[in-house]
């Protein structure tokens, strides 16, 4: 019967007066102590006056910035991903196109920063190592915005937990866990897009939280006020990394569970009308209006942007076309019947191609081939690269007639070998399912038909002209309805290992475009028009933006390259491995991005100890036994539960991806972690807490109020915990901050896990002989 | 005890979980307990209204009249006539019983092989064809081959008879789980007539096996469910419980979907034990043993099955055979009469065989064919296979001018740490050999080539010098770790002058190479990789006859059946090659496209369901989940529907089909492999079981008898739709005509060409409507080729489509109909372990291998002249050329087959092969000697060898060209 005791022993606050029958003698009178704020403890009622709280929070934010803008000009050097975003930051200046799998908001900062601080643009960023100083590049100033924003993050951290109920120094406690983390501060100090956007998360989770404890005002000024700056703060996480969608589905989950709670009639008595409200209400404010932000950044985006540059090829030609100098706007031309062109398949890149090798009469798996000659797909300029288009009808003398329009039937003239391209139905010599695609003498009548292909440009209107260089289009042969298709397969060593062309047999297929890539001989007569630099077209702004969110939305699933540094999402809470940023041999100086071990493991720690908590407490209830009390029940739900719904749908999703991963994609969570640590302090040490925390409206039942007391334990402890926070921080520190440099046995010495791949470490003598 | 602790109720619910109410309004039949009856009872771990329920006869278990009894035999005739209708058409092989058949030969002959499937159901196939005389000589190598001597009927039978068994076991399930008796009739006429079950149950295929158990499992536990309302730990109870176990243990054991089904069974059980913890009249103790007796009977009998089936799998499979190459030496070990013991002593002198340690690529290996580019010295590879061309002589090489070091005589001297050696490879006299020349394939500057090189009789120079670096030894032995002992000592070979060490790595040389695998010395090698071990040691004659001998550990049954479920599992994940047939688990439900099992003379098996039951049941289960959300939105606005003890029944009994369905269906969507249609078959069985209990619920208000005939006329309809489809599940005569109506969507793309216009075309008997050519001319066509005549390989069926399209569109004949897709041929599902052709190269002599050389060097000149010939863009090229060259090709490929030699490296077996192939050589090499003549002589200037001991070689060269003028005779 231990354990009963021990759960007698809890001391246990008021709140409990529904069961008055069951109570212990002392509980009412408990009840009435605690309901005064005096009768803390000494220490509980110094920290909790507002002006404890700036003081520590003022201390806490200083350090923040001193810890983050601590040599910040070091290493002069661009560090790992920088390579990107400072190329990115450039092209915002330098007004030129890009692409990138990232939503725009961060980088326009960093664009706006550059140009702030007087960057020109006119560095590219190439490679790890390069020098900014050598360079002229203000770095510091570009710099300064994420740091800015990753020391802004620690008192967000810290409002969070206070305005969650919990005592100033379970605040400082969870804040000084992202304070005195190297990972975060490495990541906050260079040019990388992780400390806003954990910043705009936190604030997203602090805005949540000021407008969900107005509940009991629905619809005041405030309430919208909050609900549409969690909105916004929503709407900027997103904006800046792909993975701000996870904290949209965090609100949004958050936002159910509440309203289902509304839809209870038995707890609420609300009628359909007020619920409908409320739906209404959270629609505009966490939908429509994130909707919107997200759309102007975008817009911004592309107002910026109007010069062609390093992102063009991703796109369609009708978007290029609107990029002032663009390739495509410059040089496409319509293409007239007799011109001899090459043809260059759209995502392999490589030529249509013939040669007079004919397919050998039977593959090694059996199958026979007509012998036809080859026709091969070939990477390099070659003359046995060149069609011509021949037309299928007469044409009339004006050059104007002599067009190639969409949807024209046409034949494909290998110049060098005066033979017609066709398909049949044969099987191709890879592919038993496609057809062969080969050549027919273009004195032999007999196979005119298969030698006909439909001109399909993609999109394409009605008699819209087939141009060089812009037009995608499909070869569909007319009697078979296949498309001349090709992909990344080599052709075994009779075809020279070019690569293989075939007849697809869905005449729609993507991979199935081909682009005109040049025109050679033409004789239709130069215009005029031509020789001027042209103006960009234009194209609706939403028309724009679909297409760049399906493209980003493909590359950031194509991601699935192996790196050296990625690594799977069960390492990332344990910390088993980092992420080489930066090294310079000479001095043996390196940037290492690891979090601070003991703040990390403390977290995951605390998360097993809060499953464990709820666990066994499910069962205890279910046993008829209630082990804690109902408000300290209720915060750990509502309010550590949703610091862990925070954290599980920033993390688990990524077991499900297959791109490359990384440990800073683990920061958010490790954020949500480290407040669940400050709520499971709370419990562990005191089970006491600040209730109620929502504002009370007009209507809301009066609620005996209680107030947390940590008592000198609580000081004392996180005292201790801080120090050893900042202990592990410092003898990490040469990692994070790159400097001073390492010799082989400090590094060896720095190597806390095994599985840490640092650099310039000492060879390990080996025992054996 | 509770006493001590404040019992209080909540003030608010915890999020997510109701409070237990769940016996507030008792079923009327049930009976009221008073107080005291109902203490007793929950002190016999019962619910609170059970003392009287189980007074007053509660059904538990099976419940069905003796009438029913009857009804059961004859449904279980109806079934048994649609089943096994025709069971022995089509006499030839069906989609995967390529696989599955196979598998059944290989068991008989106790040929070791690998699948990705558990063994129970292959055996069960294994056990009825070797009761009826099965001997594994026939190969079920292709779709469409007929058999001989098989006893395919026999072996049929095993899924078509568990396939009957699912009728009868879904009309008890449903009145396990107190449906009506019509309504249970209706789902075993639904089950009975479904034609993707039919089908699928027909052939030697492993998912009949699957559903009949799953089906088995969910009566078992239902029937247990009930036993647990009416009395715990009653001996029924047990037993029950007992049948549960085993039956999961057989699903999981015909195929790893079966986890499915434990997850189902799994779920349920969770939720009895939470309800039972929520029960305060149930003691902890008493909850504990419900807990316990659980746990040993559906967790520990399923994997002591489990793992029991595999004992018996090893158990038969005694012999190596096709699996080998995935499984560890050690493993392999057991197998057949395993390695011989060998010696295990290493010294001067000895004949060792090496392998790798961390591939699985075999042994280093050496053969008398030079890498083509490099050194273009002899190669040295790993190859799998024992075989002579293995074995080394270890040499000493400190001994410098004395070429052949006595050791016959000299005082026996081991291989210690550190000893400096040369590696004499035995079968052509060559030495191992490194330099700084890049390999042929891992092409990067810290990377040399190994290589054969030298001549008999000379002792070749210091790069042929090795250092053995001994890494461990064995724990048992501690002298192993000081002397090199064979199986014991793990160590490095590392090069005396480049300081490099013998390395391999997964990579495979090109055709050129046989596909072996690359064979480099590597200066920045990642450990694992360099280490090697010696396998067998031939006896040194300086050793006693009792000297010692080892062997490998051979691990016990837990190895073994560890190691392969890890092997099965990495293949299973790696399934993710396309299939023609293949879909994706969201076009299921929608019944979007079937699987072409079988084509042959106008007749065809295609997989494709009732559509009337397949509809009716995924309609069934949307209308479920839209009924139950819109229910769950009612309770929480205040309305009390779950109140009524007929919505309590129905919710129970749809709520677990349902579960069923869920739990089989949609984990699918989570993996990433190759999956098909027949893998929704075990959901689709819990799907037709909803539809039934929704119509039970439906009709709970009418009159028996109208019930009764509204069931009729569905049965009714279901049976219309099964004959209108039973032509592609029989595989039986059908016109095209009737094919073409039948088809519902795009999707359905059974090839209604195969059919003919009207039944009488059959009636000419093998006359195919095809217009397939037996001859097909190519060519012959303007200003080109002579015609072709070109012999079709029989196709017959599992032969190419494409094939025999290209072949009607050459005869410009038909053309529009051999237009239809390529897709239309079946083709067997998955292939995985077999599409690892370990590309044997034997042994040989070496002058036949001479021969293969040079035609391999007029090959590599043609290439020369191709490549020439693209650079320059001439337009006429002979054509001559091209035939003569495509002949040769036939040659050499005609040459590479070779069958690897057996595991006991059978010399016999091996000089057989050496005449063949010098005949075969002698045969054909003559005529285009002629040609090329002058070219060899131009190649041998270029040969030379490119050590950087150059002028020693050259000497090499003139003392080999003295001492074997043959040899030069021969080019």
């Amino acid at each position: 019967m231990s354990s009963d005791s021990t759960i007698r022993q809890r001391r246990v606050p008021g709140g409990s007066g529904q069961a008055g029958a069951y109570d212990q003698d002392g509980e009412d009178h408990v009840n009435t102590v605690y309901q005064n704020p005096r009768a803390r403890s000494q220490w509980e009622q110094l920290l909790d006056t507002p002006r404890a709280s700036m003081a520590v929070v003022g201390v806490l934010t200083t350090l923040a910035f001193a810890l983050r803008f601590y040599k910040i000009n070091h290493p002069d050097q661009v560090v790992f991903d920088e390579v990107h975003f400072g190329k990115f930051a450039a092209y915002y200046i330098l007004r030129e196109y890009y692409f990138d799998v990232h939503p725009p908001l961060t980088k326009l900062l960093f664009g706006l920063a550059g140009w702030f601080v007087g960057f020109d643009g006119n560095f590219t960023f190439d490679n790890i190592g390069d020098s900014y100083t050598e360079n002229h590049v203000p770095y510091v100033g570009m710099r300064a915005m994420p740091a800015i924003f990753g020391s802004l993050t620690v008192p967000a951290v810290y409002a969070i937990m206070k305005e969650s109920g919990y005592s100033t120094i379970v605040a400082a406690f969870s804040a000084s866990i992202i304070l005195f983390d190297n990972a975060h501060i490495a990541q906050s100090r260079l040019m990388l897009l992780d400390a806003p956007f954990i910043f705009f998360m936190s604030m997203t989770i602090y805005s949540y939280i000021r407008w969900r404890k107005l509940r009991y005002h629905e619809f005041s000024v405030e309430w919208w006020s909050w609900l549409f700056g969690t909105g916004f703060w929503m709407a900027c996480t997103w904006g800046s990394k792909v993975n701000g969608v996870l904290t949209v589905v965090t609100i949004g989950i958050a936002v159910l569970i509440d309203l289902w709670d509304m839809l209870d009639w038995k707890k609420n008595g609300y009628t359909m009308e007020h619920f409908w409200k409320h739906f209404g209400a959270r629609a505009a404010g966490l939908i429509a209006w994130p909707v919107v932000l997200y759309l102007i950044f975008f817009w911004f985006h592309f107002t910026v942007l109007i010069y062609s540059g390093a992102g063009d090829s991703f796109m369609s030609p009708a978007f290029q076309e609107t990029l002032i100098g663009n390739e495509l706007l410059m040089n496409s031309q319509d293409l007239h019947y007799y011109d001899i062109i090459t043809i260059k398949h759209k995502d392999t890149k490589v030529f249509l191609h013939s040669h007079p090798e004919t397919y050998p009469l039977r593959y090694d798996d059996g199958r026979i081939s007509s012998q036809g000659q080859q026709v091969t797909g070939y990477a390099h300029d070659d003359t046995n690269n060149h069609w011509q288009i021949i037309p299928t009808k007469s044409l009339p003398d004006w050059h104007q007639a002599r067009i190639v329009r969409h949807e024209d039937v046409i034949q494909l003239l290998h110049v060098n070998t005066q033979t017609l391209l066709m398909t049949h139905d044969v099987a191709s010599s890879l592919m038993a399912t496609n057809q062969e695609f080969t050549t027919w003498p273009r004195e032999d009548q007999t196979r005119y038909n298969d030698t006909l292909f439909h001109l399909e440009v993609v999109d394409g209107v009605i008699a819209e002209a087939w141009k060089s260089k812009s037009s995608h289009f499909r070869l569909v042969h007319v009697p078979t309805r296949v498309s001349m298709w090709t992909y990344s397969s080599q052709l075994p060593e009779w075809a020279f290992k070019q690569q293989e062309v075939n007849g697809n047999k869905n005449p729609t297929d993507k991979s199935a475009a081909w682009v005109v890539s040049d025109i050679l001989e033409t004789d239709a007569p130069v215009d005029l028009e031509n020789q001027q630099p042209k103006e960009p077209k234009k194209l609706g702004f939403f028309r724009k933006f679909a297409e760049l969110q399906v493209l980003m939305l493909q590359h950031n699933a194509g991601l699935t390259a192996s790196h050296p540094y990625a690594s799977g999402p069960i390492n990332w809470p344990f910390l088993i491995s980092g992420i080489s940023f930066w090294t310079e041999n000479d001095s043996q100086k390196q940037i290492y991005l690891i979090g601070n071990l003991i703040g990390w493991w403390a977290s995951v720690v605390a998360l097993s100890i809060y499953f464990g908590i709820v666990g066994a407490d499910l069962l205890a209830r279910r046993r008829d036994v209630y082990p804690v009390p109902d408000e300290v029940r209720n915060r750990l739900w509502n309010s550590a539960g949703f610091f862990v719904l925070v954290w599980a749908v920033h993390y688990l999703p990524f077991f499900l991806m297959g791109r490359q991963l990384f440990i800073h994609h683990y920061l958010p969570s490790h954020l949500a972690s480290a407040m669940v640590a400050g709520a499971v302090l709370n419990f562990v040490i005191s089970e006491t807490i600040n209730f109620p925390v929502s504002i009370a409206g007009r209507s809301t039942k009066m609620r005996p109020s209680q107030y947390a007391d940590l008592g000198i334990r609580g000081p004392v402890i996180t005292g201790l915990f801080i120090f050893a926070l900042f202990l592990m921080f410092m003898f990490l520190a040469p990692l994070t901050y790159g400097t001073p440099g390492l010799d082989g046995d400090t590094v060896n010495a720095k190597r806390l896990l095994s599985s840490w791949t640092l650099h310039f470490a000492a060879k390990v003598t080996d025992g054996q002989s | 005890m509770s006493g001590n602790v404040r019992a209080r109720r909540p003030a608010s619910p915890p999020p997510g979980y109701g409070y237990p109410a769940p016996h507030k309004y008792p079923p009327a039949s049930h009976g009221y307990s008073d107080a005291d009856e109902r203490r007793e009872a929950a002190a016999r771990g019962m619910g609170p209204t059970r003392a009287k329920a189980a007074a007053a006869n509660l059904p538990g278990g099976l419940n069905i009249t003796p009438g029913e009894w009857k009804l059961l035999v004859v449904i279980l005739l109806v079934a048994c006539s649609v089943r096994l209708f025709r069971l022995s058409k089509p006499d030839s092989v069906v989609f995967d019983e390529v696989h599955f058949g196979k598998f059944a030969g290989w068991y008989i002959k106790t040929r070791y092989f690998v699948d990705v499937h558990p063994p129970l159901a292959k055996m069960l196939i294994t056990l009825a064809g070797w009761i009826f005389g099965f001997n594994g000589d026939f190969d079920f190598k292709e779709i469409a081959k007929p058999f001989e001597n098989v006893p395919y009927v026999a072996m049929r039978l095993v899924p078509a008879m568990l396939g009957v068994a699912t009728v009868p076991i879904s009309y008890l399930t449903l009145r396990a789980l107190d449906c009506r008796a019509t309504t249970s009739l209706l789902a075993a006429l639904f089950i009975t007539f479904e034609n993707g079950l039919v089908t699928q149950s027909r052939y030697i295929l492993l998912d009949s096996p699957l559903v009949f158990f799953t089906a088995l499992t969910a009566l078992c536990f239902v029937v247990f469910s009930n036993e647990d309302r009416r009395e715990p730990f009653s001996d029924r109870w047990w037993v029950w419980l007992a049948f549960t176990g085993l039956s999961l243990g057989a699903v999981v054991s015909c195929k790893w979907v079966g986890l499915f089904t434990i997850a189902t069974v799994g779920v349920c059980t969770v939720l009895q034990l939470w309800f039972l913890l929520g029960d305060l009249r149930v003691t902890p103790r008493m909850w504990m043993r419900h807990f316990a007796a659980r746990a040993i009977c559906l967790i520990g009998i399923p994997i002591v099955f489990y793992m029991f089936m595999f004992s018996i799998h090893f158990a038969i499979l005694a012999n190596p055979g096709d699996g080998d190459s995935f499984m560890s030496s050690e493993f392999r070990s057991t197998l057949g009469r395993g390695m011989r013991d060998t010696y295990a002593d290493v010294a001067l002198g000895s004949e060792i065989t090496l392998k790798h340690a961390n591939t699985d690529g075999g042994y280093l290996h050496s053969h008398p064919h030079n890498y083509p580019i490099g050194s273009e010295q002899q190669q040295v590879t790993l190859y799998p296979h024992q075989d002579f061309n293995n074995v080394w002589r270890v040499l000493n090489a400190t001994v410098d001018d004395d070429p052949q070091y006595d050791w016959a005589n000299d005082p026996l001297e081991y291989i210690r740490d550190g000893a400096r050696i040369k590696l004499r490879h035995i079968a052509t006299d060559k030495a191992l050999h490194s330099h700084e020349v890049r390999p042929p394939v891992s092409d990067v500057d810290f990377q040399n080539e190994v290589s054969g090189y030298g001549m008999a009789g000379w002792s070749g120079d210091l790069n042929d010098d090795w250092v053995v670096d001994i890494d461990h030894g064995s724990r048992g032995d501690r002298e192993s770790g000081e002397r090199v002992k064979a199986l014991k000592t793990y160590f490095r070979l590392r090069h005396l002058m480049t300081g490099c060490v013998l390395f391999s790595h997964k990579v495979k040389l090109p055709e050129w190479g046989f596909e072996q695998q690359e064979v480099t010395c590597n200066k920045q090698a990642a450990k694992p990789n360099t280490l090697w071990y010696i396998e067998t040691v031939a006896k040194h004659p300086q050793l006693h006859d009792d000297a010692e001998m080892v062997n490998y550990e051979k691990p016990g049954f837990i190895a073994k059946f560890w190691e392969l479920q890890k092997v099965m599992w990495k293949t299973n994940a790696g399934l993710t090659a396309r299939h023609a047939y293949d879909s994706r688990p969201a076009t299921w439900p929608r019944l979007r496209r079937g699987i072409n099992f079988w084509v042959k003379d106008g007749r065809q098996v295609y997989l494709i369901g009732n559509p009337f039951i397949w509809y009716m049941s995924t309609l069934s289960v949307l209308g479920y989940v839209a009924a139950r959300g819109f229910l769950i939105l009612r309770a929480k606005r205040g309305y009390r529907d779950f109140d009524n003890s007929k919505a309590m029944k129905y919710d129970a009994v749809l709520g677990f089909l349902f579960l069923g369905w869920a739990m089989h269906y949609l984990p699918f969507f989570l993996m990433g492999r190759q999956l098909f249609l027949h893998h929704y078959f075990p959901a689709l069985y819990f799907a037709v079981l909803l539809t039934c209990g929704v119509f039970d619920l439906c009709t709970a208000t009418f009159r028996p008898r109208v019930r009764l005939q509204i069931a009729a006329v569905l049965a009714l309809v279901a049976i219309v739709v099964f004959a209108r489809y039973s032509a592609l599940a029989y595989g039986s005569e059908w016109t095209r005509g009737k094919c073409e109506a039948a088809k519902l969507g795009k999707g359905w793309d059974f090839d209604c060409s195969t059919f003919p216009h009207a039944y009488d075309q059959y009636k000419t008997a093998g006359a195919t409507p095809h217009d397939s050519a037996a001859q097909a001319t190519v060519g012959g066509e303007y200003g080109g080729r002579a015609p072709v005549a070109v012999n079709e390989p029989v196709a017959g069926a599992g032969g190419d489509a494409a094939n025999q399209a290209g072949q009607g569109q050459a005869n410009q004949a038909g053309a529009e109909s051999s237009a239809a897709p390529a897709l239309g041929a079946p083709e067997p599902g998955r292939d995985i372990f077999e599409e690892h052709p370990q590309k044997a190269m034997a042994s040989k002599s070496v002058a036949a291998d001479e021969a293969a050389a040079r035609e391999r060097e007029r090959e590599k000149e043609d290439e020369e002249r191709e490549k020439e010939r693209e650079v320059s863009v001439v337009v006429q090229t002979p054509v001559v050329t091209v035939v003569s060259k495509a002949e040769e090709k036939v040659v050499v490929d005609e040459k590479k087959k070779e069958t690897p030699v057996g595991f006991e490296g059978d010399e016999k077996t091996e000089e057989e092969e050496e005449k063949e192939s010098e005949e075969t050589t002698t045969g054909t090499d003559k005529e285009p000697e002629a040609e090329t003549e002058a070219e060899v002589e131009v190649e041998k200037t270029y040969k030379k060898p490119a050590g950087p001991l150059g002028h020693e070689e050259q000497i090499a060269d003139q003392i080999a060209q003295e001492l074997y003028p043959e040899a030069l005779d021969d080019e």
